[in-house]
């Protein structure tokens, strides 16, 4: 029951993934951010079997950041989601494959372009405006393709992902302790306020 | 022989294990044939291939070349028989280059039986070899597991059964070369009629101590008949959203060239 | 847990004209029943008039296209020439047949005009590299039984380049509409002998 969701707009990406961590049907932690930023400018958002999350996120943002000190560049969002693919890709066809789902979001550093890519576990990667990883995707894709614009305003899009959230509080049966939301614009990754404690009433 | 890249074999084990079925390879869901005369000996195959239930090539060849006067038809796995075909052929023209002598059919049939039984059936060619040699003219079987037989006439595939009766109904010692490859084209057509597996038309190969005559297509029992109406569309039919055009001529256009010359291109800062 | 081949969903077709060649796919991305995007392209160039088409399980639709990014490259290189569709169609059949017991869960396309003589060349790949040459189409993917049905119907011999796209477009469109796990759009590259031509069509999003 993990939530993970992305969307971009004219010159942002948010990111968003639930706070719960759980174990079966326990909730270890209720402020754990399944993010990490990979540099500047992009972020990778995580979700799967517990263990092989962190441990491959944190890999990939370490192999990240070696290539941004040894270049004096940083990889664009594009060269780092094919670079996680192929990581990912080489893990699947190991003894014990990575069971992880991505997201990846990011702002073009030099074009300004915002781009967002949805990766499973199988190594599937697909460039999309908006993307949901788990149940998440029931819910949401179905409100994001009526309302997502390509060229929404960070406000609006804030707005599209309280839409979301709304929905999956009141449809999924396990309370997921809120969101923890970043977007990336052109000055960086920010971490934007997210009210956790709105009550929406169920149908 | 490069060796098989097991790399993804551990993942579409474990993809196995949970229930997912084997990809659906193209098989030569089959009839060859083959049959020695007085002075040679012919071989002969239906043309079409086979996934599941889908005919995948209506006319397909499955008369192999292995060397000059060597030739081999093929059933089972077609990527199996096209590719165990070709690496004995490779081995073989290697070794009658570094033997100085042609190559003979039973050192064919037993780099290909070796070949196959090191794989233990894993590999899925059944092959009938047929060829002239030095020796003599030869038939042989070889099976995917690696057993091999010598016989007059010889019949594989899945419809070996409908041509096998015709051998045994009509085959007499002492044959023509034309008799024999009437026999040849007369049980694969028995399998082209009577087996589902097996269709399309008739490719027979004469291989004697001369030469070797492929005859592709020798009969074509089921030729399409030309259309009644055609079902081409006008223009403008299908609504397109965008399109691009690249020529072969603009592609020039983002290329510059400059010629360096000795003395004129800027020399490149060099520590020294 | 299905077939490898149908968890992504997809569709891929070539045909030959009048000195001209077609391939065609469609956009969907799914994971069984949910679309997860609808702009992935299954068409992947090669040269001035080399194109793969790939179906299949979605990761080894981009391993394999990769995988021969790499290697045209490197032949590319060795050579100083660019690769021939036959030849492609040999390298793509080894390279196949290399995974014999393991294979990418694919199922390629070649198309594209001879360099030299300028004759149409399509064909078509199973799993573990048996190729199967045609002189008229190649479908493949988890529309492929309705794609041998329109192809078989629609096809005629000679057709010029817009008749092409018209019945490659066609028989594509409604071969997909007929497969819940293809469609959302689609590419049409038609390859003439000093142009290319990509469309995007107009497909039915549901």
């Amino acid at each position: 029951m993990e939530v993970l969701l992305g969307i971009t707009g004219q010159d942002f990406t948010l990111i968003a993934a639930s706070k719960a961590a759980m174990r079966g049907a326990t909730v270890l932690k209720a402020a754990d951010d399944k993010t990490r930023s990979l540099n500047k400018h992009t972020l990778m958002a995580f979700s799967g079997e517990a263990g092989d999350t962190v441990q491959f996120a944190e890999y990939i943002q370490a192999n990240a950041q070696l290539y941004s000190m040894r270049n004096e560049a940083d990889l664009s969002p594009s060269a780092l989601a094919h670079f996680v693919r192929g990581e990912l890709a080489s893990s699947l066809r190991s003894r014990k494959p990575y069971n992880v789902n991505l997201l990846l979001g990011g702002v073009d550093p030099i074009t300004h372009k915002s781009s967002l890519y949805w990766l499973d576990y199988l190594a599937s990667l697909a460039p999309v405006p908006y993307a949901a990883h788990g149940y998440a995707q029931y819910y949401c894709l179905s409100i994001l393709d009526k309302h997502h614009h390509p060229d929404i305003s960070l406000e609006q899009g804030i707005k599209l992902l309280n839409l979301c959230t709304d929905e999956l509080k009141r449809r999924l049966p396990i309370d997921f302790k809120g969101m923890v939301v970043k977007a990336v614009t052109k000055d960086g990754i920010i971490d934007i306020e997210f009210d956790d404690d709105k009550v929406v009433k169920s149908a | 022989m490069p060796g098989f890249d097991f790399s993804n074999y551990n993942r579409n084990a474990a993809l196995h294990a949970r229930g997912v079925p084997l990809p659906k390879a193209t098989s030569t869901g089959t009839t060859i044939v083959g049959c020695i005369y007085d002075g040679g000996v012919v071989i002969a195959a239906d043309t079409r291939a086979t996934s599941g239930p889908i005919v995948a090539d209506k006319n397909c060849e499955k008369l192999h070349y292995i060397s000059p006067n060597i030739w081999c038809a093929g059933a089972g796995t077609a990527a199996d028989t096209e590719f165990t075909t070709a690496i004995i052929s490779s081995q073989l023209e290697l070794h009658s280059l570094s033997t100085g002598r042609k190559p003979r059919v039973v050192t064919c049939m037993t780099l290909l039986k070796q070949h196959l039984f090191r794989y233990q059936g894993h590999i899925g060619a059944y092959l009938v070899v047929a060829g002239v040699d030095p020796t003599g003219t030869h038939l042989f079987t070889v099976h995917a597991h690696g057993s091999t037989d010598k016989l007059p006439y010889v019949t594989m595939g899945s419809g070996s059964l409908a041509a096998m009766s015709v051998f045994e109904t009509q085959w007499k010692s002492k044959l023509t070369q034309d008799e024999a490859v009437k026999l040849c084209a007369d049980a694969i057509e028995a399998g082209i009629w009577n087996d589902l597996g097996s269709g399309s038309n008739v490719d027979v190969a004469i291989i004697t101590a001369e030469k070797t005559t492929l005859k592709r297509n020798y009969i074509k029992p089921n030729e399409r008949t030309q259309k009644l109406k055609s079902y081409a569309f006008p223009k403008g039919t299908t609504a397109v959203l965008n399109e691009k055009i690249i020529r072969k001529q603009d592609i020039g256009n983002f290329v510059t060239i400059h010629d360096l010359t000795e003395e004129g291109g800027d020399k490149m800062e060099v520590d020294t | 847990m299905s077939s490898p081949f149908s968890i992504n969903g997809g569709a891929c077709v070539a045909m030959v004209g009048k000195d001209c060649v077609a391939i065609a796919c469609d956009l969907r991305l799914g994971l069984q029943a949910l679309t997860v995007s609808n702009n992935f392209p299954k068409i992947f160039q090669y040269g001035d008039n080399v194109f793969l088409g790939l179906t299949g399980l979605a990761t080894d639709v981009s391993t394999v296209s990769d995988l021969f990014r790499y290697k045209v490259n490197m032949y590319r290189l060795r050579e100083e020439r660019q690769i021939a569709p036959r030849t492609f169609a040999n390298l793509v059949s080894s390279s196949l047949y290399e995974k014999r017991f393991g294979p990418w869960f694919v199922s390629p396309v070649v198309a594209g005009l001879d360099p030299k003589t300028g004759q149409p060349f399509i064909c078509g790949f199973d799993s573990i590299g048996c190729i199967d040459f045609a002189k008229d189409f190649i479908v493949s993917g988890t529309a492929s039984e309705q794609l041998f049905g329109m192809c078989e119907s629609l096809w005629e011999p000679g057709l010029d380049a817009d008749q092409l796209f018209e019945t490659i477009s066609q028989s594509l469109l409604n071969a997909v509409d007929r497969d819940a796990l293809s469609g959302w759009g689609a590419h049409v590259y038609i390859i003439e002998k000093d142009k290319v031509t990509k469309r995007l069509l107009k497909g039915r999003q549901d």
